[in-house]
């Protein structure tokens, strides 16, 4: 019989014994798993959707004239000495006018008595992706207010800023939750490994007085704490692997969540999350045995 | 003239001149000097209180003398720590006066454990579990947990867990304290074909019966002082 199969089939031992604490244990863990990667896939799709709405971002400057060849020109050199942008486009009233009929539809009737030029000539600038953060974005548009003939600077900026400040706050919620998952892996994972030891004082006393090395009696504690974490972030990824499969299912199609294409963890992150569990249990387990074990 | 010293045979244990004190101020032993050969069985007797289950203690390194030097197989056993310490422990077999039995395990897995810590293949110890079971009459009680026997059925496994990974050193504390002549007879004859094997033995006892025939030697204590050191048939 070699030291891990002896190994193994104590630290068996140890979890039938204790099978319920350690039940419990895992529950929380997996729990606090749950939690924090709930969060965190959250904020990641919300950070996918933000790349996605900022391709889409266009500052538009509406003018209170519509500019010549040569105010345009002149117009574009002052638009592009604050930054490179990526484009720039100079929408005339009449361009404007026949934009806004065709999104009427059906209803481009109440136009009829309408003149063609009643729309201001605007300037769409699309910013560069480097440009893409809301400070700098304001800044830019607070420029634009600047250039000659500029009535008004629109890029849906109550939107943008509303979006912005979410994925603050949610960022916020996954750095807490991300703390309460160190917290109860390694202090639950720690007090039960405690209990544990408490519990089978006698026993240990025992292994070490027949010869016991140290590692036969100190690895099976580690052991549980590896499977305490394994169990625990397994349990949690899949029941949060559940719950997107169900809410894609109840959710998807035409409605709000269809704005966004919702993903699930890529492999790397799945992986990251379980080693990190793994390890913080581990490290509950490690610290109960420096404290408590006496051998 | 009676021949109280060691044989030619090597030294197993060095024991020179060593006391045990604990606070505040009791002395369980002073000045305690004996060679006990390789192979051989050794009596330690006294008045319950005369310092044999210390001595018993300091030989098994699970206390430390106040005073003096202790050599288990050629090595200070106080010095020993870690890996080394363990594997010494492997070689020395306790049965403890209060048998330290797991009362939630079973019968053999108390027996098992002393050989599972040295890695034995689970074959060997199954067959080895049931041969000393066998040896001490307890085949009956394999599967039984040790809270439920019997003191001395519970004695009988402690002992049987002493030996059972071939130890070159067996100390045994008051082995037939709670049993019938029958047992007590089992139990000697197991530790006779120990010593055969070539293992040690020390046995702390008050069972006069045990050496009073013997040619073994046989120390007596009296208030942790060595009395006397003499052959068994002549104590």
């Amino acid at each position: 019989m070699n030291f891990w199969f002896s190994v193994l089939r104590q630290t068996g031992r140890n979890l039938r014994q204790t099978w319920t604490t350690q039940f419990m244990t895992c529950l929380t863990v997996s729990l606090s798993v749950l939690i924090f990667s709930f969060f965190y896939l959250v904020y990641l799709n919300m950070l996918n959707a933000g790349d996605k709405v900022s391709d889409d971002l266009r500052l538009v400057v509406y003018l209170e004239e519509e500019p010549g060849p040569e105010l345009q020109e002149q117009l574009r050199l002052k638009i592009t000495q604050f930054d490179q942008v990526q484009e720039i486009k100079f929408i005339s009233k009449a361009e404007a006018y026949s934009r806004f009929a065709e999104e009427l539809g059906d209803n481009r009737d109440v136009l009829t008595d309408m003149p063609t030029d009643f729309l201001p000539a605007s300037i769409e600038v699309t910013p560069l992706k480097s440009l893409r953060s809301l400070g700098q974005i304001k800044l830019f548009a607070e420029y634009l207010t600047t250039i000659p003939g500029s009535q008004k600077v629109q890029y849906g900026q109550k939107w943008v800023e509303r979006f912005y400040y979410f994925i603050q706050l949610l960022s916020i919620v996954v750095l807490l939750s991300g703390f309460l998952l160190i917290l109860t892996a390694t202090f639950m994972v720690a007090s039960t490994i405690r209990l544990t030891i408490f519990g089978r004082q006698e026993e240990l006393e025992l292994l070490k007085l027949v010869g016991a090395t140290n590692n036969y009696i100190r690895t099976p504690f580690l052991l549980e704490g590896i499977l305490l974490g394994l169990m625990g972030s397994l349990l949690g990824l899949a029941s949060l692997y559940t719950l997107f499969q169900w809410t894609l299912r109840h959710f998807s199609g035409e409605g709000f969540l269809d704005l966004f294409t919702f993903t699930f963890f890529p492999p790397g992150i799945i992986f990251t999350i379980v080693i990190l569990s793994i390890v913080l249990c581990t490290a509950g387990s490690y610290t109960s045995m420096q404290k408590f074990l006496r051998i | 003239m009676t021949d109280t010293t060691t044989s030619s045979r090597t030294a197993m244990i060095e024991v020179i001149k060593v006391s045990k004190s604990y606070p505040p101020n009791v002395t369980a032993l002073a000045d305690i000097s004996v060679s006990i050969a390789s192979g051989e069985i050794f009596f330690l007797i006294g008045r319950s209180g005369a310092g044999k289950t210390t001595l018993l203690k300091l030989l098994c390194n699970m206390e430390r003398p106040s005073n003096g030097l202790i050599e288990v197989a050629g090595m200070n056993i106080h010095q020993v720590t870690g890996n080394k310490l363990a594997k010494l422990r492997q070689k020395v077999g306790v049965a403890y006066q209060d048998f330290r039995l797991l009362t939630d395990r079973t019968v053999a897995e108390n027996i098992a454990i002393s050989m599972e810590v040295s890695y034995k293949k689970p074959q060997i110890i199954r067959s080895r579990v049931r041969n000393l079971l066998a040896q001490l009459q307890l085949e009956d009680k394999h599967d039984i947990l040790t809270g439920d026997l019997s003191r001395g059925e519970q004695q009988r496994v402690a002992l049987a867990r002493a030996v059972a990974n071939s130890p070159t050193l067996i100390l045994v504390d008051e082995p037939t304290g709670n049993l019938d002549a029958t047992s007590t007879t089992q139990v000697m004859e197991l530790l006779t074909r120990c010593s055969n094997s070539g293992a040690t033995i020390v046995i702390a006892t008050h069972d006069e019966t045990l050496y009073r025939h013997s040619t073994h030697r046989v120390m007596k204590l009296h208030n942790g002082e060595l009395a006397s050191l003499t052959r068994g048939d002549e104590v």
